[in-house]
């Protein structure tokens, strides 16, 4: 942005609105990195006693004196990886349909829809799954309890699509009409416009809608805690129960606060905090280059 | 004027007479609540109460009588199982903290608890209305639980995978259950773990392939309670000692208090309280 | 060759159409059937006169009146303490950070965005724990569950904030400064009541996002029964908590008709926050176009 005001030397006082300003951001900054701090902090004790590795690739048994949280994070990844594989494909034909096949009204009417859905509460969700989709799952099945990888992660789709939807509709109608045009006046078909001008222009956009919607997903706690069953062994099919970290943390919240159980609560924030901090950084990463890569075309 | 209309009719006077007979009770009754919520007159603030899942029907019934007739009370009530019950009252978190098993001597003597123990309580295994299976030995319940055996036909039922539902670790009724019903073998990590007494029965009311357990005070007609050993797991087993799998339901707190927390537990040991625990399905202690 | 692909490319996007339309009415569909039954005062005040509920003289026990309030109050407080912090980081933000500063402190921001709710909770909650040991009166409670939520949504007020001042026109701030206005002033008096749209948009996201999330307060204060909460530092009910813990633990059918209530109730407190603000930031769209034309 072009300097209009210089830099002021002398303030005409302390209580000047940019130093409010500066104060507010860095209170800001300084309560998110202590998020990781503190989570540091308190889960320290527990990597004192139980060595790192053993915590990431052991099994759940404090019965037996093993805390190791390997499953929650196969559950996790299954969960996640599952509701990805679903909900990629069908928010990717929905933005197909919304911009460029349905006729606009219908358009209009979905794209509303759309909008209505990124509003639906997640525990309701998860209210309507256990009520509905879980017994479906199990007689369909006529294996397992029905909550297990499956329903959770169709419910998670059904979460993380809309989100996606709209960030592909967004980079869809970034795409400039100049662009559409000039493949119009030569004569291209809509599949032409599709897989030779929108996909590719929209290239940077479906992968920051997909990295966006890993996010969500992998942060959501009450789909997971509430249909997936929340077995601590490691899954083999998707039938299977299984844990995620974050339903980890909502359960064994109850226990007392000086155990080794309590603690790898703490293990489990770490992961997933550094887990989104790279998906962050990544989409961050993807911008930066996108912005690089147009800045050079243009030039 | 309304004497007048019922004397018209004999049947109305029936009806008044017994109207005004309920009403009596009523009053009755409610004169005698009363009385053993007398102790609360004039107190105000909050009482905070949290732990063991089994105790939670008591508490709301005891809370919402309490709130009622004195509006400036508020009692909070939160689950959390018996673990956090116990670390949550030690820690000065809540003021009374639940547990389905008696605090260990370590947990006693670290955080100075003063036990309650106001009623006896079973914990029992229940299976879904529909199964056939109704009657386990502990030795089957064992392989059950440890996932040896996978197949309801394997003790007598249908075709279908058994879906196993346990508690948390932090758990009283897993604890008592694990000790006393499975004698301490392992517990299969298949098994879906659910965080209260109240979401073990829903889940097992909704799957006709489920086993699980839970307090005494929870069967009802949603669940088929099954019979171990012989023995159906009630109120009456319990009692006369034939069943076993049983435990006392402990409310805790830090040292000797006063005030609200004092008068609530007061309450829990007093006639009307007794009534309620009774009525909740479990059994009354004495002090 | 291309035909097949056209009409390929035409199933597969009707179908996904079809399919999601088709889950989300279905999902609606139950959730009415079971839900709509349920609705009445009873299920917001359990049998007690409303009169007396709504002033506190009765406590009401079995109705849903002390979660809806919590949520209310929780969405709330949240909002009143984000909010200047959200302003704040925002103006800064887009109007006052160096280049490099800029880049660092929104990919700080963009960072907070992803921490998963329930880590923001457990944060919450040992945060309360740590201080419990010093002042014994903070316990997990309304006044924490709040402050978590608003640490929850501060990013998307901070970056509704600052992409809808940076979206202003250059000229705005040109013509200000032309009129011999400092920036201070330029910032109060033209760029905010412009950018006030957007800045309410990011309210909107934030209102919503407050009302719905469980994972937060279900670490740091909400109970299953606790009446309409007194002081910030009482335990309060709040719907999202009572929807997961009726889902976990009806004992009868009738308990399992109020879960589906609630679920209802909160559905439609959503949707009527979103369509209040929206109307709230039509209105104002409108009073800026009638002021400056």
């Amino acid at each position: 942005m072009t300097k209009i005001w210089g830099k002021r030397v002398f303030s005409s006082s302390l209580l000047d609105s940019r130093f409010l300003f500066l104060a507010a951001t860095v209170v800001g900054v300084l309560l998110t990195l202590s998020i990781f701090a503190f989570m540091v902090m308190l889960g320290l004790p527990l990597f004192s006693v139980h060595s790192l590795t053993l915590l990431l690739t052991q099994a759940w048994a404090p019965d037996q004196g093993l805390y190791g949280v390997f499953p929650f994070i196969c559950g996790t990844c299954a969960i996640v990886s599952l509701s990805l594989l679903i909900a990629f494909p069908l928010s990717l034909g929905n933005a197909i349909l919304i911009h460029l096949l349905a006729p606009r009204r219908l358009a209009r009417f979905l794209h509303q829809v759309v909008k209505m859905m990124t509003g639906v509460p997640t525990v309701i969700y998860g209210f309507v799954g256990i009520f509905f989709l879980v017994p479906l799952v199990r007689e369909w099945f006529s294996r397992g309890s029905g909550m297990c990888i499956l329903s959770a992660a169709l419910l998670l789709a059904l979460l993380i699509s809309p989100t996606m939807i709209l960030v592909f509709l967004e980079s869809f109608s970034a795409i400039p009409a100049t662009h559409l045009r000039a493949l119009e006046a030569l004569g291209g078909t809509r599949r032409q416009k599709l897989l030779h001008v929108i996909l590719p222009g929209a290239r940077t956009g479906i992968i920051t809608g997909l990295l966006l919607a890993l996010g969500r997903a992998l942060g959501d706690t009450m789909i997971a805690l509430m249909v997936a069953g929340n077995a601590t062994a490691q899954p083999e099919s998707l039938l299977d129960s299984v844990r995620t970290l974050t339903a980890h943390i909502a359960l064994v919240m109850a226990a007392d606060f000086d155990s080794i159980e309590f603690k790898t609560i703490f293990a489990c924030g770490i992961i997933l905090y550094l887990w989104t901090a790279v998906l962050t950084l990544s989409l961050r990463c993807l911008h930066f280059n996108y912005a690089k890569s147009s800045h050079d075309q243009s030039l | 004027m309304f004497w007048f209309t019922f004397k018209k009719e004999s049947s109305s006077f029936k009806y008044a007479v017994l109207l005004a007979l309920l009403s009596f009770l009523c009053f009755f009754n409610s004169a005698a609540q009363a009385e053993s919520t007398a102790a609360f007159r004039g107190q105000t603030g909050v009482l905070r109460i949290s732990g063991g899942t089994a105790h939670i029907p008591v508490m709301k019934e005891v809370s919402k009588i309490i709130m009622q007739a004195y509006p400036d009370i508020q009692i909070s009530i939160a689950g959390g199982g018996s673990g956090a019950g116990i670390k949550q009252v030690g820690e000065g978190l809540v003021d009374i903290g639940n547990s389905g098993r008696k605090p260990t001597e370590h947990e006693i003597q670290k955080y100075g608890l003063v036990l309650h123990r106001w009623a006896f309580d079973g914990v029992g295994v229940i299976v879904h209305r529909d199964n056939r299976v109704q009657a386990l030995t502990k030795g089957q319940l064992q392989d059950i639980f440890s996932g040896r055996l996978r197949n309801w036909q394997e003790v007598g039922g249908v075709d279908k995978e058994i879906t196993v539902f346990t508690r948390d670790e932090a758990s009283g009724t897993r604890n008592v259950f694990w000790k006393k019903a499975l004698a301490k073998k392992v517990i299969t990590n298949k098994a879906l773990v659910v965080a209260s007494n109240g979401a073990m029965k829903a889940g097992v009311s909704h799957n006709p392939y489920a086993i699980g357990y839970v307090s005494i005070g929870y069967l009802d007609k949603s669940v088929a309670a099954v019979v171990l050993d012989g023995v159906k797991p009630s109120l009456e087993a319990v009692q006369k000692g034939e069943y076993t799998v049983v435990r006392g339901l402990y409310s805790n707190t830090k040292g000797e208090r006063d005030g609200l927390t004092k008068s609530f537990i007061d309450f829990l040991f007093s006639q009307s309280g007794r009534e309620i625990i009774a009525k909740k399905g479990l059994i009354p202690a004495a002090r | 060759m291309t035909r097949v692909f056209d009409f390929l490319l035409y199933v597969f996007a009707w179908l996904c159409g079809l399919i999601l339309v088709g889950a989300f009415g279905t999902f609606m569909v139950f959730l009415l059937t079971q839900g709509l039954p349920a609705l009445g005062f009873d299920l917001i005040f359990g049998g007690t006169a409303i009169g007396d509920a709504l002033l506190l003289k009765r406590v009401v026990s079995d109705g849903l009146l002390p979660a809806i309030i919590g949520t209310l109050l929780l969405i709330f407080l949240a909002l009143v303490t984000a909010l200047p912090f959200g302003l704040g980081a925002g103006i800064y933000l887009a109007e006052y950070a160096g280049k490099r500063s800029k880049s660092f402190f929104s990919l700080i921001f963009d960072l907070l965005a992803g921490v998963p709710s329930i880590v923001i909770g457990l944060f919450g909650f040992s945060l309360t724990i740590y201080l419990h040991k010093r002042f014994t009166f903070l316990t997990p409670c309304l006044l924490i569950s709040a402050l978590a939520l608003a640490l929850l949504v501060l990013p998307y007020l901070i970056r509704s904030t600052q992409t809808a001042l940076e979206e202003l026109p250059t000229t705005l701030r040109l013509t200000s400064a032309a009129l011999g206005a400092d920036q201070a002033t330029t910032i109060r008096f033209v760029l905010l009541p412009q950018a006030a749209a957007g800045i309410f948009s990011g309210i909107i996201l934030a209102i919503g996002r407050a009302a719905e999330d469980t994972a937060v307060i279900m670490l740091t204060g909400v109970v299953v029964s606790a009446g309409i909460p007194r002081s910030l530092f009482n335990s309060y009910e709040a719907l999202p908590f009572y929807i997961y813990y009726m889902a976990s633990q009806f004992s009868n059918q009738q308990e399992l008709q109020q879960g589906f209530g609630a679920a209802l109730i909160l559905l439609s407190l959503c949707a009527l926050l979103f369509t209040l603000a929206w109307l709230i930031r039509k209105k104002v769209t409108a009073r800026l176009l009638y002021h400056h034309h």
